[in-house]
Formats: structure tokens, C-alpha cells, sequence
């Protein structure tokens, strides 16, 4: 009854699922953002302008009926395009509802209930035991031997013991509280729920990822900007001469229909899906490279990143304990630590290493797990504790097959490590049938295995363990844990037969064998080693302007160590404790100004204000934070983005999602990463290589370059469409192009060419460069837009009246006598309108000649684009050294839009509404000398561009 | 080569952009950064006042004396630049216009394909191809009688005399000789046109009820209308009952446009061409009704069934006569 109670006022225990827009609105907004709320209004004012046509007059002409439906169709198809794409791309998160236990074993009233997990409330007592998933915070009354995996929540891999004693004020650390959808690995237990529903910490974490607001992406943002800015000038310019109509006493309804087609000309209906296309296959591509993006737009939120806050552990590292160096007569060796550890070139024949190999290989309770003899070693999955696994690859790599030498050299006796000891013994028969003394072997904390040993083996020689050897000893341990690197020490003694015969029964409670007096053979230190790509990958980061930020749990020494090793620290830089060290004065009185590199920790960071950490994130290029919490991932990722920059994080655990959805480009490990990690990221990385980072940068700065041809493409021709248009009106010549024509333009022809822009190669090496700087390099820049508006598409213009001229004087209608024709050419009722050369037209001949002039200044604008799409390809380079053939696509684009432009001048011509006819063959060549010269003027841009770098040429006219 | 490097400055400046805009040194460098910078200030700023400013900063930069984020220097470099680059074009488009035209003949166009067959037209001309009129009411039809009147004042008799040629009717009257020799033109004398000539009736019996209508064949230059056989006017009740119409007379008597009216040889040319023309005087048409009438020419090319084009081969209109 009371839980009845608790439960009407806690509401039930599960996660509110993140607020989710309706599809619907999703859809509508698609249907009325960007350009279409411009093709609404023409399709709006094309239906008056039909209504005021037809009160006049019953059989008023179709013409702005159809245009209207066709507006319409073209919004909604444009609409539904991209509400296609987006709903393919975005997937629906629901995963954290899926982590929901269906069902708890809850005691009520002294006896077992089986309840639905949603009704569990506070107070309850609930038992779990292996398998299970927890089903709300609780904590643990009993436990026998439970162990829960924390993975999900805190990234900790390992299984955590859970009992019924607080070890921790912090209740995340503390061992007595199970949480809410982890999974009870093994033994069973009974705990009181504390938290339930959004109240657990999962319940907060998921509430904080989605209550932490998400970004505009910058392209969405530099789009907007884009849209801005044609929607300005086509409003605008429709505005203007609307007033110019009304002012030449055109009728008002005349005056609506030019507006439209301003409106409809200036709009470039069809970019919205090349864009979309081709981030989506940039998406694919880096799919290919590892690169999983679920948002579009991510795609090029990647290529702007200005810095990467990247976890160490299986991102910068390979996340497998590897043994990296040797210590042995008196010598450190290093070790192959790369993925296949197939070059081991240290030093073999020493007779010191000969024993060494013998305890490392004996000394060790790891094996392989079973069936695995064609796995390649490292490949092998491996029972047993990391740094055990470390040592037996090793072995298996330099001896070949530990297993049977182990057999040959039988155990005794062991006693295994732990943390009261810090070492770890066996006593094993060796090999030697001659010898038939027992061979005691031991590792452990190089400290505890020195106490234990008189003597040091120095080329295979037993020596008393000197002064000098100490501190040799000591240098070693020294420098290598110095390096990072967990550093054990190993030692070995041979049982005298005398004493220990061979059916001497060892027993390892009363240790009736001598644990001191031994022979210290050397040392061995492990570390989990970069991956063999990454320094390489932080390189070209630097070079192209990108800061990587180390954020890892780790030790700070060992995180400083990977970071020198991969880069990120370079190998000439010095952190403030490194200066301090060199001068020999205190931390204090360092200039912090001359540190490049920081290392900071966790606790520093807690201490640390918004303004010291603004100041620490300025002023020192190289930083790696150590010891840092999750929640602490949230707070730097905000400090980089107060810097202006555009910032990538790497995550794995749940608690990673806030930061993860804050960050620029969140960014999820595939293999490590929970799903919550995932669905919070905006791309996850399926090998959780640091290096695949950098390739979807490439990518990324690729796609916007290629963005910008892509715009400047398919700007020029608008020029085209409006400048018929503008003559109309002033000129009162016949229409040079119709608003059909000008869709097949828009959504037919330049199409495919202006996605194959998207298969554009990157000009230059894209990784040379710096970051795109958020405000200042747009996509669309006042340079793009002049060049493509002013001067090509003025050019283009000029081609297509070129054409537009050409047929109208070859069919008797030469161009002076066009200037102002207008009034008698639109007339209806004269049928005999005189030519050039006397002859008399009906209205219906000159309309299909007009027709034909539409078709020939479509062919014209087709051509030239031809040209334009061929000198898009580069925005610096010439065009030959881009190569002319190297991106087939544009080739099937040029063929694409000459295909669909002889479909439309044959076989549609007698479908009326679409207004074109059939061209003579020579007619499709007038405008190729325009196009000659659209190329080569570009050439001439080009080439002054690249050897006048920062004149007053390459400032104006590079885009 | 690096693209996006910036000056050293630059960065650092937009970094310390709310404090303090811009600072002297800034003087020389990009014209295009500081209007992105403009740009940059207005979206860190909120206020109004100071998105005013910053407006009124780009219009009118009274400290670097600059115009839309432009110097003057930087201005005159770009209308210098547009006014070249547009003069190279408009020079191109000359010279292709210039060598397009050299290609044209200015005396026989190079395809007659579109203007192909010849359309119909009537006079009087009116713009809804509808005579509405009551004869005995002389303001309803007189704007059609001045309207003939003024068009059949080039077909006067002393005036075809005095500059065309008679011809041998029946036979096509072709003019050899150069292309831009001088054609002679045939008569088409007002006179021929009989009741409907205006000479003898000046309302062109629109006062009795009995109107005139004038069917002009569409010049085409070269055109042989017939192929031999003189094309043949014919005039029915389009819809509807044939008895509305009862009966008519052509001028030429014939109803043909006679042989030697053609070929068309252009404007050019042939200077002083008539289009010779056919008369309908519709005699006997039902009053007080709206009688829809189509006029066909029959001849060998001609065609007069186009769905699209209702004026090739045909003409229709609708007599309304009242009273």
C-alpha cells in the first residue's frame, strides 16, 4: 500500500524519453525552411495571378496554374528529398530506454514479489543475482561474491566487487551501491532502491546529455548565411523591378508575373539536394576509412575542427599492455611495442637473458585461451591479468610456444600475486634431466624484489649485489618509471638438491623455502603503447592548425610519456615542471609564458577558474589533462569552445555523453564505446583509431572546399536565368527563357554535374592548412558570390542572348527590330505581325518561335556550364594540373546535362507545357565560343591568383 | 600554398573584439576581412544601438574613410576593373552579333520553317474577331468603314498605277536578276474588289446590314501558294445552323488570290508589294444572332487544320448584326 503511495508520488521508475519533434513538424520544416518558403510565395502569387486572369476572363491562358502546380511539386519533392535524407541518417535514440530492466525480485511484506521493474519504489528491497541488470540504484545489503560491470556508466572495464561497505564518501565510488541498467556479472546480492527512474544517475546523466543543448552545425549556419543571401538579392531584385514595372506602366498583374520569375530564377532549387547528396557521400566515403557519421552535417563540422580532445587509453594507445623495455646486465633494451611486435632486436645471446626468459615465461598464470592456433599471437585472447598477458605474448613472441616449455618445466608450487606481497612466486623441476634441482622464480614491485636479493646476475655470472649495482639498479627503475611505464622486477634461485630433493613437499602456508637470498636478474617495464599511426596523425594535425588536447584518467607521468611518444608533447618542448627542473629553481618563479607544454591534473583543474583555465587553453599549445574525471571532459571541452574553437571529442562511457553532445563533433569509439556514447556522438569511430580522426578531417575540409565549387557552380547560371528576365521588362524584347526552361535547368541539367564536384580531388595538401576560422572564412564569401554573379554569369548571359538572337534573325526577326516588340509580339489577336523582311506571323507561329529562342538560350546555358563545371574543379590550380580526366563524375555530369538537354529539345517538344522545341544542330554550338572564353578567362584568374599571392587580384577575385 | 593563413593580427583582433574593435595598424590589410570583421562585431553584439552602429561603421567609416567596407582607392580599383571587363564583353558580344549578322542574308531570310504554312487575316481589324454592330445606328459600324477605308487607301487605283506593274494573271510573276535588284510589284487594284471596294458604297454595306470583310493571306518571302493553282477562299457557318448564313459574294470574283501576286520577294526588295486580297460581302446573315463564321483557303500547300493555331489557313469571327 505504501508502495502504491511512493509510487503516485515518484512516478514510475523508468528514464523520460528525450522530447522528440513529431515527424510531422520534422517534415514541415523541411517543406518551409530555406528556399522553399520563396517558391511558396511564387507558387501563391503564380495561383492570384491565375484568378485575377480568369475573373477577367473565363478562358484566361493555364500557363500560371501549371507554373504554380509545378512550384508546388518542386517544394514538396525538394522537402521530401531531404526529410528522406535526414531521417536516414539521424537514428532515432531510444537506446537509453533499451538499457530498462523488464523485471525485479522484489521483498514486500516479507515475501517475494516478481514486479514489472517500472514499479519499483523507494525503500524497496530487491535481490539480484548473476546476469541480472540492476534495476534502480540501490544499495547492497548482502552480497555474496557480486560483481557488477560498471562499463556502461563509468567506461572501467574490469569487473567492480560490490559489497555492503561504503569505501568512498562519493556514492559513484563507493562499493556499496549497484546502479541503475548495469549488469550483475556474477554472485548475487540484496539492496534497497534509492533512486529510481530519472532520479538514478543514469537517469541524470541522460537528463544532463540532453538538457546540454546542441549546436548549430557550422554548415547548417554558413547555408543559412548562404540562403541569406540569395533570398536578399532575389527579393530584392524582384522588388526593384517590380517598381520599375509598375513605373513603365506594365499592368499590375504583369508586374506579379516578372516577380515571380525573378524570384524563380534566382533560386537555386536544386542545390538544397546536391548539397545533401553530396554530404552523404562524403559520409559514405568516410565510412569506408572509419568514420561512422550520423549527422550530415558532422561531415563538415569535422573538416573546421580546430581541436581535438582525445581519450588515451585504445584511442592514442592500443589499449593492450605491451612490454616496452628491458633492463639486464646493467643495460636497457627496448622493445618492438608496434602492433605485431615482430622485430625484437635487443640484445639475445647474454646468458642473463636466457634465465630472465625463463622466469618471465615461468613466473606467469596467463594462458591462451584454447583453440586459437591459427590467431596470430597477438591476436590471441589471453586469460589472466593485463600485464600476465603482456608477458606471455612477449615470451610466445621472442621463445615460441610458452605452453609446452611450461609443461617440460613443471610448477610446483606457486603462490600468486597480491597486494600485501607485491610479488608473485613459483617453484618449477627444469628441463635439465641432469639437473634435478628445483628453480624458484619471482616477480613483483622492483623495490620488493631487490630487498629480497644478495646477488645480481651480470652476464650470466652471479655477482654480490654491490653498492654500484644498486645504483645502477635504482637509475633504471628510475628512468623507466619515469618514462610512464609499470615497471616489475624479476629474480630467481636454484634450490640446492641437498636441501630440497626431489620429493620435498613444498607448502606455501609456512613458506618452508627460502624467500631471500636470491639472484636478481633484471627488470621489465610494460606499457600500453601508441598505436604505430598515430604520431604520424598528430603531425599533419599540427601541420594543418588543429590542437590535440590529451584528456585521460591515467597517471599524469604516464600520460605525459604517451603524449612525448605520439607527439602531442613535442619533442622539444617543456612543461613549466620541466623548466623549473632544468633551471633548478622553484615551480613558482617560472615565466609560465615560455612553457609550450602543460600537464595538468585532475585536482588542478577542479581548483582552476573559467578565467585561468581560458588563460591555460590560450597560452599553452600542447596540454594534456591527467587524472581527469568524465564530468571534467564537459568543463574543458567548454573552455576550448569560449577560444572560438571548433572542438572534437573522443568518448566512451555514459558519462562521457555530455560532453560528447557539447563538443562541435562529438565523437564515439565503436568498439570501446557504450551506446549511450553513441548515440550521444555525431560520429563514431569504428577501429577507435585517433588516426581515423584525422582522415575525417581531411575529409571534411575536402567537402567544404568542394562545397564551395559546388555554389559557385550552381550560382552562375542564376545570372542566366535573371538577366532574360531584367531585358523583358526594360528591353521589352520577347522572353528570352521561360520559368519551365529554368527549372530543367535548375533541377535537370545542373544536377549530376554539380554532385560530381563533390568527387573533386583537394586541390593542394588540405592539411597544410589552418582551420577554418568560424566567422571569417564562409562558405559562400562576397568573392564567390561577385565571380560567379558579376563576371561568369554576366558571361553566360551574354552567350545566351548570343543564341537568343542568333535564332530569332535566322527565322526573319533581326535584333533591332526585337527592342520593344513586346506589346505587338504578346498580342493575341494580331496574326500577321510583320518580320525583317516583310514577312507575317500569327500569333501561334511566334510563339513557337519563342519557344524555340527558350530552347536555344537553355542549350546556351548548358553549354557554358559545361565550361563552368569544368573550371569549378579548382578555385586556384589550373585545371590541367587537377588533372582534366581525373574525377570521371564530371564527366558523366557533362554527359548528363547534353543527355537531358537532347531528351528535352526532341521528344518533349510537344508537350505544350514544357515549351521547348526542336533546335538545329548548329544552333547548340553559338554559345561555345562563350564557353571557350568562360575557361579561359578562368585559366587567366587562375594563373594570376597563384603568382600574385596577396595582391589586390588574388583578393578580389579568389574564392 | 596556404590559403587560409591570415595576417599574424588578424586572429588575435577578432579574438579581443568586444573590447575594442578596430586599431590603427589594421589600416592596410584586407578590405574583405574588415567587412568580415564588421560582420564578426555584429553577431557579438546584441544591442541594437551597437548593431546600428556597426551598420552605419560599414555604410560610412569615418576613421579609415571607407565606403561599404571599401576604401576609395579599393572602389576605383573595381569599377576600373568591371568597366574593362564588361567593355571586353559587350565588345565580344558586338563582334559575334556583327559577324552573325555578315552570315544573313537581308534579303531572303535563312529559313522560312516557323512563319511556313501562311496564316489568314481579316480587315477590318478588331481585337476580339467580333462585329457587333446595328446598321441602322451608324456609330456601331463606323469605326469598321474608316478602319477599311484607311487600309485600302494603298490599293488606290492611281496609286497602283502609278507604281506597280500589271501583270498576266495565272501565272506565278518570278523575277529573275541579282538578289538585291529592285522587284516589281503587281497591281491590286481597289477597284477589283467591287461592292466591297468602298468606291461606290462608302460603308462598305455595314449600313445595310450586308458588311464586308477583307481576307489578307500572310506574306512569306518565296512562298507559291497553290503550287500552280491560285488558292481559293471559302466561307461557312462555323457551328451551329449553315441557313445564318444565306449567301455571299467574293471580290475578285473568283475568290482566289490570283497566281500573279507571288512569289513574295521581302520588303527590301520588293518595295511597292500589295498583299492582294479577297473580299467576302456577306449578303444574307441571320440578324439579331451571333453567327460564328470560318474562312478557309483551299490550296495545294496551304494548310487550314493546325489544332494549336487557329489562324493558319483560316480566320473566324463572329457577325452580330442588329436591327
Amino acid at each position: 500500500m505504501r508502495a502504491a503511495e511512493i509510487l503516485a508520488r515518484d512516478g514510475p521508475n523508468v528514464l523520460s524519453p528525450p522530447k522528440e519533434t513529431p515527424e510531422i513538424i520534422k517534415f514541415l520544416k523541411q517543406m518551409i525552411g530555406g528556399f522553399s518558403s520563396l517558391l511558396w510565395a511564387g507558387a501563391v502569387l503564380c495561383f492570384i495571378a491565375y484568378l485575377i486572369e480568369f475573373s477577367k476572363d473565363k478562358s484566361a491562358s493555364l500557363d500560371n496554374l501549371y507554373l504554380g502546380g509545378v512550384l508546388i511539386v518542386v517544394v514538396i519533392l525538394t522537402g521530401m528529398f531531404a526529410y528522406y535524407q535526414e531521417a536516414k541518417s539521424t537514428n532515432i535514440i531510444a537506446s537509453f530506454t533499451k538499457m530498462i530492466p523488464r523485471n525485479a525480485l522484489v521483498i514486500r511484506n516479507g515475501e517475494k514479489y516478481e514486479i514489472p521493474a517500472e514499479h519499483l519504489v523507494l525503500g524497496d528491497i530487491v535481490e539480484i543475482k548473476g546476469g541480472d541488470q540492476i534495476p534502480a540504484d540501490i544499495r547492497i545489503l548482502t552480497s555474496q561474491g557480486c560483481k557488477v560491470d560498471n562499463s556502461s556508466l563509468t567506461g572501467e572495464s574490469e569487473p567492480q566487487f560490490r559489497s555492503c561497505e561504503v569505501t568512498h564518501e562519493n556514492p559513484l565510488e563507493s562499493k556499496n551501491i549497484g546502479f541503475y541498467s548495469t549488469t550483475c556479472l556474477e554472485g548475487t546480492a540484496t539492496g534497497m532502491v534509492i533512486n529510481t527512474g530519472d532520479r538514478t544517475v543514469i537517469g541524470r546523466i541522460a537528463s544532463l546529455a540532453s538538457s546540454v543543448g546542441h549546436e548549430k552545425t557550422p554548415i547548417a549556419i554558413e547555408i543559412e548565411h548562404f540562403v541569406h543571401i540569395v533570398a536578399g538579392v532575389a527579393v530584392s531584385i524582384g522588388i526593384v523591378f517590380f517598381i520599375i514595372a509598375i513605373c513603365m506602366k506594365y499592368r499590375v498583374l504583369d508586374a506579379v508575373i516578372f516577380l515571380i520569375g525573378i524570384i524563380l530564377a534566382n533560386v537555386p532549387e536544386g542545390l538544397v539536394a546536391a548539397v545533401t547528396v553530396s554530404l552523404s557521400l562524403t559520409a559514405k566515403r568516410m565510412a569506408k576509412k572509419n568514420c561512422l557519421v550520423k549527422n550530415l552535417e558532422a561531415v563538415e563540422t569535422l573538416g573546421s575542427t580546430s581541436i581535438i580532445c582525445s581519450d588515451k587509453t585504445g584511442t592514442l594507445t592500443q589499449n593492450r599492455m605491451t612490454v616496452a623495455h628491458l633492463w639486464f646486465d646493467n643495460e636497457i633494451y627496448q622493445a618492438d611495442t608496434s602492433e605485431n611486435q615482430k622485430d625484437q632486436i635487443f640484445d639475445q645471446s647474454s646468458a642473463t637473458w636466457t634465465s630472465l626468459s625463463k622466469i618471465v615465461m615461468l613466473c606467469n598464470r596467463a594462458e591462451f585461451k584454447s583453440g586459437q592456433e591459427s590467431v596470430p599471437i597477438m591476436k590471441k585472447i589471453v586469460m589472466g591479468d593485463a600485464s600476465e598477458a603482456a608477458l606471455l605474448k612477449f615470451s610466445e613472441v621472442v621463445m615460441g610456444d610458452v605452453i609446452e616449455r611450461r609443461k617440460k618445466n613443471r610448477k610446483v608450487v606457486e603462490i600468486p600475486f597480491n597486494s600485501v606481497n607485491k610479488f608473485q612466486l613459483s617453484i618449477h623441476e627444469t628441463d635439465d634431466p641432469n639437473d634435478k634441482r628445483f628453480l624458484l622464480v619471482m616477480k613483483g614491485a622492483p623495490e620488493r624484489i631487490l630487498e629480497k636479493c644478495s646477488t645480481i646476475m651480470i652476464n650470466g655470472q652471479e655477482q654480490p649485489l654491490d653498492e654500484s649495482s644498486v645504483k645502477a639498479f635504482q637509475d633504471a627503475y628510475m628512468e623507466l618509471g619515469g618514462l610512464g611505464e609499470r615497471v616489475l622486477g624479476f629474480c630467481h634461485l636454484y634450490l640446492p638438491e641437498d636441501e630440497f630433493p626431489d620429493n620435498y613437499s613444498f607448502d606455501v602456508e609456512s613458506m618452508n623455502f627460502p624467500t631471500s637470498d636470491l639472484c636478481f636478474v633484471g627488470l621489465i617495464s610494460l606499457i600500453d603503447p601508441p598505436r604505430s599511426t598515430v604520431p604520424d596523425a598528430v603531425i599533419k594535425c599540427r601541420s594543418a592548425g588543429i590542437k590535440v588536447i590529451m584528456v585521460t584518467g591515467d597517471h599524469p607521468i604516464t600520460a605525459k610519456a604517451i603524449a612525448r611518444s605520439v607527439g602531442i608533447i613535442s619533442a622539444n618542448s617543456e612543461t613549466v615542471e620541466d623548466i623549473a627542473k632544468r633551471l633548478k629553481i622553484p615551480v613558482e618563479k617560472v615565466n609560465k609564458r615560455e612553457a609550450k607544454a602543460a600537464v595538468v591534473s585532475g585536482m588542478e583543474l577542479k581548483e582552476m577558474s573559467p578565467e585561468q583555465l581560458d588563460e591555460l587553453l590560450a597560452n599553452h599549445t600542447e596540454i594534456v589533462f591527467a587524472r581527469t574525471s568524465p564530468q571534467q571532459k564537459l568543463v574543458i571541452v567548454e573552455g576550448c569552445q569560449r577560444q572560438n574553437a571548433i572542438v572534437a571529442v573522443t568518448g566512451d562511457g555514459v558519462n562521457d555523453s555530455p560532453a560528447l553532445k557539447k563538443a562541435d563533433i562529438g565523437i564515439a569509439m565503436g568498439c570501446a564505446g557504450s551506446d549511450a556514447a553513441k548515440i550521444a556522438a555525431d560520429m563514431v569511430l569504428l577501429d577507435d583509431n585517433f588516426s581515423s580522426i584525422v582522415t575525417g578531417i581531411e575529409e571534411g575540409r575536402l567537402i567544404f572546399d568542394n562545397l564551395k565549387k559546388i555554389i559557385a557552380f550552381t550560382l552562375t547560371k542564376n545570372i542566366a536565368e535573371l538577366i532574360p528576365f531584367l531585358i523583358f521588362i526594360i528591353a521589352g524584347v520577347p522572353l528570352p527563357i521561360g520559368t519551365i526552361a529554368i527549372l530543367f535547368i535548375d533541377l535537370g541539367t545542373d544536377i549530376i554535374p554539380s554532385i560530381a564536384l563533390a568527387y573533386e580531388k583537394a586541390e593542394s595538401d588540405i592539411m597544410n592548412r589552418k582551420p577554418r576560422h568560424k566567422k571569417k572564412d564562409r562558405l559562400v564569401n562576397h568573392q564567390l558570390a561577385l565571380y560567379s554573379y558579376l563576371q561568369i554569369g554576366i558571361l553566360q548571359s551574354v552567350g545566351g542572348f548570343f543564341a537568343y538572337f542568333t535564332v530569332y534573325t535566322v527565322q526573319g526577326f533581326k535584333p533591332d527590330l526585337l527592342l520593344y516588340l513586346r506589346p505587338l509580339w504578346e498580342n493575341d489577336s494580331l496574326n500577321d505581325l510583320e518580320d525583317s523582311y516583310g514577312q507575317e506571323w500569327t500569333k501561334y507561329q511566334r510563339q513557337y518561335l519563342e519557344w524555340t529562342g527558350y530552347t536555344a538560350y537553355f542549350v546556351a546555358v548548358m553549354v557554358q556550364q559545361i565550361a563552368d563545371v569544368i573550371i569549378r574543379k579548382t578555385r586556384i590550380n589550373s585545371v590541367f594540373q587537377q588533372g582534366l580526366f581525373r574525377n570521371k563524375y564530371i564527366w558523366v555530369g557533362i554527359a548528363s546535362q547534353i543527355i537531358i538537354a537532347v531528351i528535352l529539345s526532341s521528344g518533349f517538344g510537344s508537350i505544350p507545357v514544357l515549351n521547348f522545341t526542336t533546335l538545329r544542330i548548329q544552333y547548340w554550338f553559338v554559345a561555345v565560343p562563350y564557353a571557350i572564353v568562360i575557361w579561359l578567362y578562368d585559366e587567366f584568374r587562375k594563373l594570376l591568383v597563384r603568382h600574385y599571392p596577396g595582391s589586390w587580384w588574388d583578393k578580389t577575385m579568389y574564392y | 600554398m596556404e590559403r587560409n593563413s591570415k595576417p599574424a593580427g588578424a586572429e588575435d583582433a577578432s579574438r579581443n573584439l568586444p573590447t575594442k574593435p578596430e586599431n590603427e595598424n589594421e589600416g592596410n590589410q584586407l578590405h574583405s576581412e574588415d567587412r568580415d570583421e564588421v560582420e564578426a562585431q555584429a553577431a557579438a553584439q546584441w544591442s541594437l544601438a551597437a548593431k546600428m552602429q556597426q551598420v552605419k561603421n560599414y555604410l560610412w567609416n569615418p576613421e579609415k574613410r571607407e565606403f561599404l567596407g571599401r576604401s576609395g582607392q579599393s572602389w576605383s580599383l573595381i569599377l576600373v576593373f568591371y568597366l574593362i571587363f564588361y567593355a571586353f564583353l559587350a565588345g565580344m558580344f558586338a563582334l559575334c552579333m556583327y559577324t552573325m549578322l555578315l552570315t544573313i542574308s537581308p534579303y531572303i531570310p535563312t529559313y522560312r520553317d516557323r512563319v511556313n504554312p501562311p496564316g489568314v487575316m481579316i480587315r477590318p481589324y478588331t481585337y476580339s474577331f467580333a462585329f457587333n454592330f446595328n446598321a441602322s445606328e451608324r456609330s456601331t459600324w463606323i469605326s469598321y468603314v474608316d478602319s477599311l477605308h484607311h487600309f485600302l487607301q494603298a490599293y488606290n487605283d492611281s496609286i497602283q498605277d502609278e507604281k506597280n506593274v500589271n501583270c498576266t494573271p495565272g501565272q506565278y510573276f518570278i523575277q529573275e536578276g541579282a538578289e538585291d535588284k529592285e522587284k516589281k510589284a503587281c497591281q491590286f487594284k481597289r477597284s477589283f474588289l467591287g461592292n466591297c471596294s468602298g468606291l461606290d458604297d462608302l460603308t462598305f454595306g455595314y449600313s445595310t446590314g450586308q458588311p464586308c470583310v477583307l481576307l489578307k493571306m500572310n506574306r512569306i518571302v518565296g512562298f507559291h501558294p497553290g503550287n500552280g493553282e491560285p488558292v481559293k477562299v471559302n466561307c461557312h457557318v462555323q457551328k451551329g445552323n449553315k441557313s445564318d448564313l444565306k449567301s455571299m459574294d467574293f471580290y475578285p470574283e473568283t475568290g482566289t488570290f490570283d497566281l500573279s501576286y507571288y512569289p513574295y520577294y521581302g520588303k527590301l526588295t520588293h518595295v511597292n508589294y500589295t498583299s492582294p486580297l479577297v473580299a467576302v460581302h456577306f449578303t444574307e446573315v441571320k440578324k439579331n444572332r451571333a453567327v460564328g463564321v470560318e474562312c478557309q483557303l483551299k490550296g495545294r500547300n496551304i494548310q487550314n487544320n493546325i489544332t494549336n493555331d487557329r489562324f493558319v489557313g483560316r480566320v473566324l469571327f463572329t457577325l452580330n448584326i442588329g436591327g
